[in-house]
């Protein structure tokens, strides 16, 4: 694949993006309840005061210039204060954001780590005990709800065992410099073992409490794939070829088979961005998602705006890079 | 061709595979014993279904569960292997005994590189010791086959061909490590006919220059006529007739071979209407005790309602058929 049409499908996200946006105006826009009133809560105020918030927030004017107003800014990552932080919307964001990065990421890698080998085995060696307690286990994993699984994770091996923190996050140490916003990363730069042995240990049990159900779904994409491919002409070709059994199933059918993984992989992290809610307030992990359910119960408008906006953002990009890994997978399909 | 002291490259006798099915148990090939000689062309003729792929799947360990494959014995280039072990067998494939597969369309792996799918065969048998050296051999067993700017379309993947062309790189990847035996399955259906001629006359040409053996299957007994040195004659999974190509031709001996005959379009040593066989072949499944092709057999009589066996009957042809007599034909 070239770059230029890397380059010409990204531009393509532009009114994509563009209907987002529009939509998330509009959103706070058309909300009952005026922002002004909102805004200043029960606080006494006068008709001046009120009326030159509403011009300093730019509602006196029409609604079209409003949402030019509200594009330019967003470009500029300008979302306005926060109502209860009072501090710049997209700077209480950015310190969470790594946090749900992190976490997202480790669930994500963590899932395929399960969900890529057991499928696989599961397709070759069908019926076996191994593929029999992996359809077991996926059911269980699809159907119970995933904070279930984190207190049940927290009672077993915090709790009980004491292997893990209950909840929470290190903080920067400091000798520990943010580069990547990453701790687990960052540690590692900084040469800190044991803090990142401490950030692997926090992380451990909420991302794995994202990943199960993940996995649980991945693994029987990845199984049911598996097995339409393993019947394939062209796996057979591969047979005839007198190639090695790993690379058979690990090359010819594997590269073929992962293109749904990929896909439900790719929609699966989008809405993990979003339902970290639960697992974040769970652990007290110290993301968007618990800030989002705080902005929420607050009704601070500003914040929210910004997260669906960036949420809807997430989900785009996650696509295109999905649709870029599946050109790899599959050269057929073109950008 | 050989003389007739030298053992054959590849013997069969008593080749069954078992497929369950709702019906029962069914023996899609069942006790089937051939050999090809060293060089030779064997044709392998039959309707749909009537077992000539699973036949020579089965010999090369490719059947999947649930289907089973027994033997009394298989030699090939005198070793038994009936007493080989996975990986010994898996090292003949590809290297010794190569198939071309019957949908070309489909036995090319979507998502890799042609140079992939060619080097790996020679990389797996060592018959390339790097990459580079892989790579140059693929371009010119590309050229062989006749691809044109093989050396620009090497990192192609395989949709960027045409049908043909597809079919000429599968052929390029059985014949990478010169195998002793190719065994062609359908390789001119789904081709048109300027092609199909090119394809036919490409594996002869390649015959000739590698000095290989090769086992030619096909519907198309046009394809037989003018490839193969002898033919055999498929029908619901058994050997119905097998013998030197002209002889059989000529002179078909079992009714069914004498209907395929006859409901070829065109045989220039022929000339009648075409005929096609009544009736359709026998589903896979259980068979009673009577000649398979009795229900649509025009000389079938209360006589055939036995286990017709496969005899020999004149000049080293058998059939199977109770109507034949010593000497009656040849
Ligand atoms: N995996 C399988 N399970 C059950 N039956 C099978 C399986 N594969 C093949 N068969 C049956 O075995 C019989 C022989 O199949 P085979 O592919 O050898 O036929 P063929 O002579 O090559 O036909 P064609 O000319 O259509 O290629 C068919 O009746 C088919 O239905
Ligand atoms: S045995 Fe009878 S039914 Fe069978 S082919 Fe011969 S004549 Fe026909
Ligand atoms: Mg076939």
């Amino acid at each position: 694949m070239r770059f230029g049409k890397v380059v010409e499908r990204f531009i393509g996200l532009i009114p994509v993006l563009l209907g987002v946006s529009v939509i998330v105006f509009l959103m706070i826009t058309l909300t009952p309840g005026d922002p002004v009133q909102i805004m200043l809560g029960d606080a006494r105020s006068s008709p001046e005061q009120e009326a030159a918030l509403r011009r300093d927030m730019g509602l006196d004017r029409p609604i079209h210039e409003r949402f030019i107003l509200f594009i330019a800014n967003a470009l500029r990552g300008e979302f306005g204060l926060s109502f209860f932080h009072r501090r710049p919307v997209i700077e209480v964001i950015g310190e969470r954001l790594p946090a749900t990065i992190e976490l997202t990421l480790v669930a994500l890698i963590l899932a395929l780590a399960i969900a890529i080998p057991l499928g696989v085995i599961a397709a070759v060696k069908r019926n076996s005990w191994l593929d029999r307690l992996s359809t077991v286990g996926s059911l269980f994993g699809v159907s119970l709800p995933g904070f279930w699984f984190g207190i049940l994770l927290i009672l077993l091996f915090s709790v009980k065992l004491g292997w893990f923190p209950v909840s929470g996050r290190i903080g920067f140490s400091a000798e520990v410099r943010a580069v990547t916003g990453l701790l687990l990363i960052d540690t590692l730069l900084a040469g800190r073992l044991d803090s990142f042995w401490q950030a692997l240990r926090h992380i451990s049990l909420p991302a794995l409490t994202l990943a199960l159900p993940m996995a649980a779904v991945l693994t029987r994409v990845t199984r049911s794939s598996m097995i339409e491919v393993l019947r394939t002409d062209y796996v057979l070709f591969a047979e005839a070829k007198g190639l090695r059994k790993a690379r058979v199933i690990g090359l010819h059918a594997l590269k073929n088979a992962l293109i749904p993984t990929v896909t439900v992989a790719a929609l699966e992290t989008g809405s993990l961005l979003g339902g970290n809610m639960i697992v974040e307030t769970v652990f007290g992990w110290p993301g968007l998602g618990r800030l989002v359910v705080e902005a929420i119960f607050s009704r601070n408008y500003p914040l929210v705006q910004a997260a669906v906006l960036l949420y809807a953002v997430t989900y785009v990009l996650l696509n295109f890079f999905a649709d870029i890994l599946y050109t790899w997978l599959n050269p057929k399909v073109r950008l | 061709m050989t003389g007739p002291f030298l053992p054959p490259l590849l013997a069969v006798e008593g080749l069954t595979t078992i497929f369950p099915t709702r019906a029962g148990p069914a023996r899609v090939v069942d006790d089937v014993s051939f050999h090809v000689n060293e060089g030779e062309c064997l044709g392998v003729v039959g309707e749909s279904g009537s077992g000539k792929s699973i036949t020579f799947l089965s010999i090369l360990g490719l059947v999947r569960p649930p289907g089973r494959v027994s033997a009394k014995r298989m030699i090939f280039a005198g070793k038994d292997l009936l007493a080989l072990g996975e990986g010994e067998r898996r090292a003949i494939r590809g290297r010794d005994i190569a198939i071309t597969m019957q949908d070309a369309l489909t036995a090319l792996n979507p998502a890799l590189t042609v140079a992939t799918q060619i080097t790996e065969v020679m990389l797996a048998h060592g018959r390339a010791r790097s990459q580079e050296e892989a790579r140059a051999a693929a371009i010119e067993m590309m050229r062989l086959v006749g691809i044109p700017a093989a050396a620009n379309r090497l990192d192609d993947y395989p949709h960027q061909f045409s049908g043909g062309m597809r079919q000429r790189i599968m052929i390029a990847t059985a014949l990478a490590c010169r195998p002793r035996l190719l065994i062609a399955d359908e390789p001119t259906t789904a081709l048109d006919v300027t092609i199909q001629a090119q394809v036919l006359e490409l594996i002869a040409e390649l015959r000739r220059e590698l000095r290989m053996s090769v086992v030619l299957i096909t519907h198309d007994l046009g394809v037989v006529v003018e490839q193969a040195d002898r033919i055999m004659v498929m029908y619901a999974g058994q050997i119905v007739e097998e013998g030197a190509c002209r002889a059989v031709i000529e002179d078909a001996a079992h009714p069914y071979t004498a209907g395929l005959l006859a409901s070829m379009p065109s045989l220039d040593t022929l000339d009648r209407p075409i005929h096609p066989i009544r009736g359709q072949a026998p589903l896979p499944g259980p068979m009673p005790a009577q000649c398979r092709f009795f229900d649509r057999c025009e000389q079938a009589s209360e006589a055939c309602r036995i286990e017709v066996p496969l005899r020999p009957f004149t000049d080293g042809r058998t059939a199977r058929c109770i109507r034949l007599k010593e000497g009656s034909h040849g």
